[in-house]
């Protein structure tokens, strides 16, 4: 492996990417307002049963959280999660979409490199997301963040964004496979937002639902963040859960690229891959 | 010297997928019945020279696009293998694509939101051309194929030929030693089709000295470009010589070509009986007015030719123009398969 030679095929996904997103205003626009509805379906789903002071009351002397600060990171974390699944999972099924899939496979370039520029690339509209929403929050809610460790902020970031990436990555797969990626994809977002606990804390649900979200990185990722960011803990206090979270990463990034060359494989040999 | 490409038995076979019947009945199926295989290309053995332009003629569905796809990586063979430039397309695949540029006719391949060049710098660093290498390839390139002045509009904005002028040089970014052309001048206007042969012929053969393996249904086309050519069908190769050795294998026939209204469907199969003809190739161009071409070959066009007039003109054919013509690489087809290349 040469890294000059996967750098410039990260450097060539990343950039095409950026400019195929500029080139469409829909998306832009998109990119723009997707985060406020979904931000106030969360927050009013409970101001409309009762007032923000008694719901945070509640929250606070049973979870230990605050409305707004449970509602932020739930939903930072579920819309990176959104974006990252379907810009890394679904990037070869839209190559396919698009008729350029055979001569981006004709080249030498790596699949992984690809699939991880897919994903990183999104980022950018990523960035935007998690900017909008805590300024939202901070003009709305006048939410007060007690970080007391900036370095485990944006280490938890960073190892969210990756694990994100390692779940498009073993979905890309899967998505080539069953031809359907967008039903797949769809059929994944209700049950992630439930089990991961975006909008309720993962500990008011039943025992036995409880541990379904074990097994979901994006529960870790909304626990970590929530430390880090509104009770003001630092890396010692998430290790519990940074380290399920590398775990799934490195689980997900090494069953995901040999699938990925199992599934190329086995496309080459029944000509599936060009089917649309 | 050894060949360019080189195909060893080359095959493959595809499960037969139909949509018949609704969900639950094509699982039940494909559970209960077992799979129907196709072959798209059947024992294939070919060597084409360095340097050569050669065809794969055949109609829709003979197999050339999965011959291109095998030699390409895209695929895997079932059985036997092919080495390009050398190199074993079932173990050296990453070799393999490093060597050949692989233009597909069509809209498709290219990223209509992008310019011409950024196309073009995209591919090339897949390639891992770095970019002070490429730019000036790719300027190079562009003005190759006059769309130097266009560069930078979006692909979308491109007529059909210009497209397919961008794949001819996205193919060639590289610089790969061997060229795989599958159907180039599809769906193109005659004159955009004729840009698109001249450049094969002149650029990439006569001055590059580039290998290239072009596929085409056309006949006119593989007849006026290619050095060779081999005849496909069914998957299998049914004839293989340069386009005058193809045709002269015809030369003890003689071709009748009747163009003619009204005519009948029954009328090929009523002339297949006529004593001294070989084939009957029928083809409509209006088939509501029975307006169609008849091609008729035979030993010997003096003594049938008056029952061939009677026939028709007994089943109500009007005759526009009937003449004895030169063999063609359509004609060929006829001969070894008893159809028209379109059937």
């Amino acid at each position: 492996m040469s890294l000059g030679k996967e750098w410039r095929t990260f450097n060539a996904v990343f950039r095409r990417n950026l400019r195929l997103f500029t080139s469409y205003s829909t998306w832009l626009i998109a990119t723009i307002i997707w985060p406020i509805p979904l931000l106030a379906m969360n927050i009013y789903q409970y101001l409309g049963v009762a007032s923000s002071r008694s719901v945070s009351t509640t929250l606070s002397q049973n979870y230990g959280l605050t409305l707004s600060g449970m509602i932020i990171v739930g939903t930072v974390v579920y819309l990176l999660y959104n974006r990252l699944l379907w810009s890394t999972g679904n990037s070869l099924q839209t190559e396919r979409w698009m008729g350029t899939i055979d001569v981006l496979f004709l080249t030498p370039a790596s699949r992984l490199t690809m699939l991880l520029a897919n994903g990183l690339s999104s980022l950018v509209e990523g960035a935007w997301w998690i900017v909008a929403i805590f300024l939202l929050n901070w003009f709305i809610f006048g939410i007060q963040l007690t970080v007391t460790s900036w370095p485990a902020v944006a280490i938890t970031l960073v190892s969210t964004m990756i694990a994100l990436v390692a779940v498009g990555v073993f979905f890309a797969s899967f998505f080539i496979l069953s031809r359907a990626a967008d039903q797949m994809a769809s059929s994944l977002q209700a049950p992630i937002r439930f089990f991961s606990g975006v909008a309720f804390p993962v500990a008011a649900l039943p025992q036995a639902l409880q541990f379904v979200s074990l097994v979901i990185p994006v529960t870790f990722a909304i626990s970590a963040l929530r430390a880090t960011l509104l009770s003001g803990g630092g890396i010692v206090d998430i290790l519990n859960q940074l380290l399920p979270l590398y775990l799934f990463t490195a689980v997900f990034l090494f069953v995901g690229y040999f699938l990925l060359r199992i599934v190329e494989k086995r496309a080459k040999k029944d000509g599936s891959l060009y089917q649309m | 010297m050894s060949p360019a490409v080189e195909t060893l038995d080359l095959t493959k076979t595809f499960v037969k997928k139909t949509l018949k019947g609704s969900i639950f009945k094509r699982m039940i199926r494909r559970v209960t019945t077992k799979p129907e295989h196709v072959t798209a290309v059947d024992h294939v053995n070919l060597q084409i020279g360095e340097g050569e332009l050669f065809g794969l003629l055949g109609p829709n569905g003979a197999g050339k696009t999965s011959t291109i796809k095998l030699l390409c990586t895209l695929l895997v063979p079932d059985q036997g293998t092919a080495k390009v430039n050398g190199y074993d397309i079932v173990k050296e695949p990453n070799k393999v694509r490093e060597s050949v540029g692989v233009v597909t006719g069509g809209e498709r391949g290219l990223y209509w939101r992008l310019t011409a060049r950024e196309n073009l710098l995209f591919f090339a660093r897949m390639y891992d051309m770095s970019d002070h290498v490429s730019k000036p390839k790719i300027d190079e390139l562009l003005k190759l194929v006059e769309l130097d002045g266009r560069a930078d509009e979006t692909v979308e904005k491109y007529s059909r030929g210009m497209k397919q002028r961008l794949h001819l040089i996205r193919g060639l970014i590289h610089d790969p030693a061997i060229l795989l052309l599958d159907e180039p001048t599809l769906g193109l206007d005659p004159a955009s089709a004729r840009v698109i042969r001249d450049f094969v012929k002149q650029r990439l053969q006569r001055e590059q000295k580039k290998t290239i393996l072009l596929t085409t249904h056309y006949m006119d086309e593989a007849d006026q470009l290619c050095d060779r050519i081999a005849i496909i069908d069914n998957g299998k190769v049914i004839g293989l010589g340069t386009p005058a050795e193809l045709k002269k294998s015809l030369s003890q026939a003689d071709i009748i070509q009747i163009n003619a209204s009204k005519v009948p469907e029954a009328a090929e199969s009523l002339l297949k009986n006529i004593e001294g003809i070989s084939e009957v190739a029928l083809s409509f161009d209006d088939s509501d007015a029975g307006r169609a071409q008849l091609r008729i070959h035979t030993m010997d066009a003096e003594s049938v030719l008056p029952e061939i007039t009677q026939t028709l003109v007994s089943k109500g054919v009007k005759i526009h123009a009937l003449q004895e013509i030169e063999p063609t690489l359509e004609d060929v087809f006829i001969g070894l398969t008893g159809r028209k290349l379109r059937d």
